[in-house]
């Protein structure tokens, strides 16, 4: 009996383990993309993880339990357990049994083909404040104001509803794409319909890849008023810079609502800080959602949205919501609140995909470990446990490896980001570069940032204020000296301000210098997971090699 | 026709002396109790074949229809033609697959000698007749009354004469001729139809509500005028005082001559549910068959160093199983099965030490060595050869105690018949076919109505066995997707092309109403258990036919540089193991996904490797580069590994001056203090501080002690003294005084025991009366008068015997006498007690004071 060979390794735990250099791979990722998520992309093996929300996205998205199994079946390489093909016609099945419609007489309704199922979620504590009155046997009103929430509680049940409700068109304005010189990338293309077509979602690409021309594409599509959400004020002109350049809209049309300028035009951008701002117990700011007939909402960098954003976004659940990040990695384990407050993830593409076609600089990652001093040993052992991590991040021969590092690379733009702001005035000094923190001033911000885009300044000391959304297509080098703790979405956040593709095309650097055998260590570890996953093997290596490199 | 088959035979034994070879044969295969021991004639066997015992026996592994087609005879005339037979299985409109089947029936039922006789003169042998026969104490599953002559046997003359002139007969003063005519009228559908015309309408909801039974109701003792009707014309029959029955002959009237609501002449049809390509059920069972090789391979190996303990009672405790479940990562019922398969397949048993634990068996150590589809082939021989059900773990037996796995009581001896015919149906189907389990429980239930009557709600145990079957057989890779393998056809012994005969029922000889009087019934041959050699054919053509379907062992892995290695297939068995040391497993299927982490790799060193031998390893089996994490995460565990030693020592020497301790090193007599030098300043040695410091002194120096802080202890002498202690409790000569309370009680008893041994007594009750001997009467006359003394209420003198034989006296006052035994007040022992008549010996009563 010929034994059948393909690419896809159907695992108990419904992984699935797709062998890249296999030539029916490619097939293979298209057809397990609409149902599995992308869970590790390194060299050779990439895992992909069948859940329930994946399913009932595919379900939603017009496939059917049939398809998946087939697809499982010609591809694996093994016979696939019968249990788990059951177990997914089975998960598939659930969704639809319950749908959200809009009905004539009585507005929203939640109604069922499966009467059992509307007794079962019925019966739930947590819906019950959310429904009204009971139309019939098999159908009953929902408060409009709880669409987002019956959706999410339904989700957190096992019976996800359907949502046949529609979207509002919000209020028409013309927007077109300014396609000169430039065009939208085959990937930001296929991201933007695939996003249009399932009305609301989460789009993924890695940090430099234009994840605002997403944005801007989506709202050509959409042609309607458009609130953009953003993490912050540099952000935010940033955003309205590129929408005057890539787009028919003008300065005029563009409106900034922020802390310094509270702006309401056809297309808006606000900052999640302004709009969480509380004054006495209340968000003065969040009105900002309903002063216009929005037809889009844009997130920028989703995963960072923030708890009280969440609450309104669940109101808005007749709009058109597209969320833009990079790493759909919270370490507050939110993810799934994202996917059903602003949609199911619509788009991701492995980072290592999109820098093969050259869209990203392809960068090499390395993590220095450095000795601690004996003395700082011993500080380091007797540390407080709170101490700890601060202490062994901010050791003085970190200081000196960066020195290296910089002097190594000179010439180039180097951006060195820490945690500590001690840490980084020091280094600030001994470099002899400005230091952008928390209380540098916005437009002193801009001022430092031009002068690094324009090549004045080589080196630029920043803290975690600039995480995100900061354009510095120039910076070549970055060096990490310490962060916050074990997250994984601050490190490939950082990576990607080196990411933006090199005039040169030249490789950008990442250094990450840690402290050995400390927490440093430990966290640095988990920091790297989500990179080493997405196929980034960072080199290890002493700090005595790159002093004596240095010194050489 | 044989020439004998003219004389009707006239008893059972006769019937089985006209019967050949052959014939004997099957009724012996059949009723295989018949021949333990063998009877020494014909007569005995018929005797034999009569017994309760016997008959319930042969009666249980009747189908559906043959034992519907028994109980309808046991309602039949005694003897019947197969004519009324036939009328009350089909009915009076002669139902044409009744028709068809019946021959069959009837036919199984001569084969087990439970029917004898010619067409025209069948007789159910008596046994049968009683247990299927309705009585009020067991109705009938039938739901028919007695006949009209059963009923009317205790009524007046007078009464049956009032009926018949009722009915419309023409009256007679003979009641057995009354009962005759009315029976005929019963019988007579036309008749009836007229009679029951006039009925009121109440009258016939009535009827309609007894026809399917239970045929029995309860009236006031004034009915109501409609009853009343009913009563009148003997349509009801009063049975005992305010209950009435429907007589037999007229609920088969009222159902059309049916014996039975829904005669079955037909086994439901076990049809594919879904029919999937057989080589996709192939290659789907041929990998669960290879996962069932993996999880015990696994559940052994995590039982290697000490497995869990077992229970007193036997078995392995809830929570032990539990883990087991949580490690291998399946639910606890399979994990059950597992164990139990495991522990079937003679690879586990409990070691037999004085701290009992479960643990691999040698045969584990051989199983391992052979190729996997050998092995796989043992496990299924094992399952489907076994009593032992897992499907029982976690259930309750008869005393309610939690049955556990591994443990007593899990024996079930119809499991290996349910599983051959389970998978015999399932070979019955066409290639690739998956029933539904309900499709082939039902089948099943006709095949065996009578075993394990259904409890409230609960399935019954052959039922319960054939699902579990089907759910083990997947788990087991016997099939694939609900479908039977090929290999798992091979192990049922069916050869592999041509799916086995759906049934007996269709080669059945069809025409005739069964007049040759011997008729062979076939049973299906796949449902019998193989023979030992048979079964090992069938396994080795099994492995034969799963060995090129199970995956090829792999020598290489995918390093990544995520720190995780992937063996895209299953493993050589070195190494497999070596990696399971170095790399924790993340993820198991067809794949195994393996993470290192600085923990695995230092488990690995610990085991004895170095860094250059992983290294070198990992180049070996790593088809690609082995990338610079993975490496630089081995050197530095192996940096740090070791770092720090740890060891023992009972004492140490230390001296600021290490020349000191060099001469001491140096010294031959130090020889014996074995000790050893740590740093330059310190010695330690394996002996305890006073032993070193005896030692040290011997040769001359002058050490001192030094406490756990490292102080100087200065030796004074102390005086020895005991953890607290207690004084000791007195240890009087005599108990203790006794108080009021028992005081008086003792003085009852002893004035009691005196006054039963001296009291004087009746001359008339006991006539040689000396004082301390016990009275002798007889029985008649100790019954009389403790029945009088319970009339009475006086108290009794009595000589007792108890159980063990030893005679006492004692003085009682009856309370009660009933059964043959006395509740009496004993005065002797001051409380209320029971005698057994039988043992007192005789009585006397007391004399009055």
């Amino acid at each position: 009996m010929p034994r059948v060979n393909g690419p896809l390794i159907v695992q108990s735990d419904k992984t699935l383990l797709l062998e890249v250099d296999h030539e029916q791979a490619d097939d293979c990722r298209r057809v397990i993309a609409p149902f599995a998520e992308l869970e590790r992309a390194p060299e050779h093996i990439h895992t992909y993880r069948v859940t329930p929300l994946g399913l009932w996205n595919a379900r939603a998205a017009g496939h059917d339990a049939e398809q998946v199994v087939d697809a499982l079946v010609q591809y694996s390489r093994y016979p696939v357990p019968h249990a788990l093909l059951v177990d997914i016609a089975e998960t598939m099945d659930r969704y639809g049994r319950l749908t959200l419609s809009k009905h004539p007489a009585h507005g929203l309704v939640l109604s069922s083909t499966d009467r059992p199922v509307l007794e079962e979620v019925l019966r739930s504590k947590r819906i019950a404040p959310l429904v009204g009155n009971r139309i019939d046997p098999d159908t009953v009103a929902v408060h409009p104001s709880e669409r987002g929430q019956i959706k999410q509680v339904l989700l957190k049940l096992g019976w996800p509803a359907e949502d046949l409700a529609g979207y509002v068109d919000g209020e028409a304005h013309p927007i077109e794409l300014h396609e000169d010189g430039w065009a939208l990338r085959p990937y930001q293309k296929q991201a933007v319909e695939n996003f249009w077509h399932g009305g609301s979602g989460v789009v993924v690409l890695p940090c430099g890849a234009g994840k605002t021309l997403v944005g801007a594409g989506a709202m050509a599509q959409a042609k309607s008023t458009t609130l953009i959400l953003v993490t912050n004020t540099v952000s935010a002109r940033q955003w309205k810079h590129e929408l005057v350049k890539r787009t028919s809209l003008t300065e005029e049309e563009i409106g900034e609502y922020s802390g310094t300028r509270k702006e309401i035009r056809p297309v808006t951008i606000a900052t999640y800080q302004v709009l969480t701002t509380r004054r006495k117990g209340v968000y003065p700011h969040l009105e900002l959602f309903d002063s216009r007939d929005w037809g889009l909402i844009l997130y920028d960098e989703v995963h960072l949205l923030p708890a009280p954003v969440f609450k309104f976004t669940a109101d808005l659940q007749a709009r058109r919501r597209l969320g833009l990040t990079a790493t759909l990695v919270r370490e507050d384990g939110r993810e799934s609140d994202v996917f059903s407050l602003i949609g199911p993830k619509r788009f991701d593409a492995p980072w290592k995909e999109i820098e093969a076609q050259g869209y990203i600089a392809p960068a090499d990652c390395v993590e220095v470990r450095v000795n601690l001093t004996d003395s700082e040993r011993l500080a380091y052992a007797t540390a407080e446990t709170e101490e700890k991590y601060r202490f062994c991040a901010t050791t003085a021969t970190k200081r000196k490896v960066t020195e290296a590092i910089v002097r190594r690379f000179a010439g180039q733009q180097i951006l060195v980001i820490g945690q500590y702001i001690d840490q980084l005035d020091e280094l600030g000094e001994h470099l002899n570069a400005p230091v952008i923190k928390g209380e540098t001033s916005n437009a002193q911000r801009e001022k430092l940032f031009d002068a690094f885009r324009e090549g004045e300044l080589n080196v630029l000391v920043v803290s975690k204020v600039a995480n995100f959304s900061i354009d510095l297509p120039e910076a070549t080098v970055a060096i990490q000296v310490s962060g916050t703790f074990g997250s994984r979405q601050e490190e490939a956040q950082r990576l990607g301000r080196v990411l933006r593709p090199k005039a040169d095309g030249h490789q950008a650097h990442f250094y990450s210098v840690v402290a050995r055998d400390t927490v440093d260590q430990d966290f640095a570890a988990h920091r790297q997971r989500f990179l080493a996953e997405q196929g980034y093997a960072y080199r290890i290596v002493d700090a005595d090699e790159i002093l004596a490199e240095g010194t050489g | 026709m044989s020439p004998e088959a003219h004389s009707a035979p006239r008893s059972l034994a006769e019937s089985l002396r006209a019967r050949d070879d052959a014939s004997l044969g099957a009724l012996l295969r059949g009723r295989p109790d018949l021949i333990s021991p063998v009877p020494t004639d014909l007569t005995q066997l018929a005797t034999r074949a009569g017994t309760r015992a016997s008959v319930l026996r042969a009666l249980e592994r009747l189908d559906r229809f043959t034992l519907q087609s028994a109980e309808a005879l046991a309602v039949a005339g005694d003897p019947a033609p197969y004519g009324e037979l036939l009328g009350l299985m089909g009915g009076d409109e002669r139902d044409e697959a009744v028709a068809a089947a019946l021959p069959r029936a009837v036919a199984t039922l001569r084969e087990q000698a439970l029917v004898w006789g010619d067409d025209e003169r069948l007789r159910l042998v008596r046994t049968a007749r009683e247990l299927l026969a309705p009585s009020p104490q067991h109705p009938s599953p039938t739901g028919l009354g007695p006949t009209v002559r059963e009923a009317t046997s205790g009524m007046s003359p007078g009464r049956v004469q009032e009926i018949v002139a009722a009915a419309g007969l023409a009256s007679t003063h003979d009641p057995v001729s009354a009962v005759t005519a009315l029976t005929g009228l019963f019988g007579d559908r036309k008749k009836m139809t007229k009679l029951l015309s006039g009925a009121p309408d109440a009258a016939r909801e009535v009827l309609e509500r007894l026809v399917w039974g239970p045929p029995y109701g309860q009236v006031t003792a004034d009915p109501a005028a409609h009853l009343r009707w009913l009563l009148d014309r003997g349509l009801l029959l009063p049975t005992a005082p305010g209950t009435v029955v429907l007589p037999r002959e007229v609920a088969l009237h009222l159902r059309g001559g049916h014996a039975h609501r829904t005669p079955e002449p037909l086994p439901p049809a076990v049809e594919p549910a879904a029919v999937h390509g057989p080589r996709i059920v192939d290659a789907t069972a041929a990998g669960q068959a290879y996962t069932a090789l993996a999880t015990v391979e696994e559940l052994l190996k995590d039982w290697d160093e000490g497995g869990p303990a077992v229970l007193r009672a036997g078995g392995l405790s809830v929570r032990d199983l539990k883990r087991t479940a949580v490690a291998l990562d399946v639910p606890e019922p399979v994990a059950a099965f597992w164990v139990e398969l495991a522990h079937a397949a003679g690879l586990l048993a409990s070691d037999g030490e004085a701290d009992e634990r479960y643990a691999a068996t040698p045969a584990y150590d051989t199983w391992l060595e052979r190729p996997p589809a050998e092995r796989w082939g043992l496990l299924a021989e094992s399952w489907l050869a076994a009593t032992r059900t897992a499907g029982l773990v976690g259930g309750r037996d008869a005393k309610d105690r939690t049955l556990s796995a591994l443990g007593p009581g899990l024996d079930r001896s119809a499991a290996p018949e349910v599983r051959h015919r389970v998978l015999a149906l399932l070979a019955g189907l066409p290639t690739g076919g998956a029933p539904t389990a309900g499709a082939v429980l039902e089948r099943l239930r006709w095949e065996r109505p009578l075993r394990g009557p259904r409890r409230d709600g609960e399935d019954d145990l052959r039922s319960r066995l054939a699902r579990w079957t089907l759910a083990e057989a997947e788990l087991l890779g016997v099939t694939g997707r609900g479908a039977l393998s090929a290999h798992g056809r091979a192990l049922l012994g069916t050869p592999a092309d041509a799916p086995a005969a759906p049934d007996a029922a269709a080669d059945s000889p069809g025409p005739g109403p069964g007049d040759r009087l011997p008729v062979h019934h076939h049973r299906p041959t796949a449902a019998a258990p193989l023979s030992s050699s048979g079964r090992a054919t069938a396994t080795a053509a099994a492995v034969r036919l799963l060995a090129p379907l199970l995956p090829e062992p792999l020598d290489h892995v995918l390093l990544q540089a995520d720190l995780t290695a992937v063996a895209p297939g299953p493993l050589e068995r070195p190494l497999a193991a070596l990696l399971g040391v170095l790399a924790d497993v993340e993820s198991k299927g067809g794949a195994t996904v393996y993470r290192f982490t600085p923990g695995s790799v230092r488990r690995a060193l610990d085991a004895g490797q170095t860094a250059g031998d992983l290294h070198a390893f990992l180049t070996a089996h790593s088809r690609t580069p082995v990338p610079q994490p993975l490496a630089y995460l081995i050197d530095d565990v192996a940096r740090r590994h070791g770092h720090l030693r740890v060891g023992a020592a009972s004492a140490y020497v230390r001296c600021d001056d290490d020349s000191v301790l060099n001469e001491i090193l140096a010294d031959k007599r130090a020889a014996g203090l074995r000790l050893r030098r740590l740093a330059p300043t310190v010695l330690a040695a394996p002996c305890d501080p006073a032993a070193l410091l005896e030692g040290l002194r011997g040769m001359g120096y002058a050490p001192a002690a030094e406490s756990a802080e490292g102080d100087v202890l200065i030796t004074r002498a102390d005086a020895h003294r005991t953890p607290p202690r207690g004084a000791p409790e007195p240890v009087p000569d005599g108990p203790p005084p006794p108080d009021a309370t028992l005081l008086s009680a003792a003085v009852r008893a002893v004035r009691a025991g005196d006054r039963a041994a001296t009291a004087p007594r009746k001359a008339s009750a006991a006539p040689a009366g000396t004082g301390g001997e016990p009275p002798r009467t007889g029985a008649a006359e100790t019954l009389a008068t403790v029945q009088a003394a319970v009339l009475t209420g006086e108290s009794l003198w009595i000589g007792y015997v108890n159980a063990e034989g030893t005679a006492s006296q004692r003085v009682i006052a009856p309370v009660r006498v009933e059964g043959g035994f006395v509740t009496a007040y004993d005065h002797t022992a001051d409380e209320v007690r029971t005698y057994p008549l039988h043992r007192i010996t005789g009585v006397a009563e007391l004399a009055e004071d």
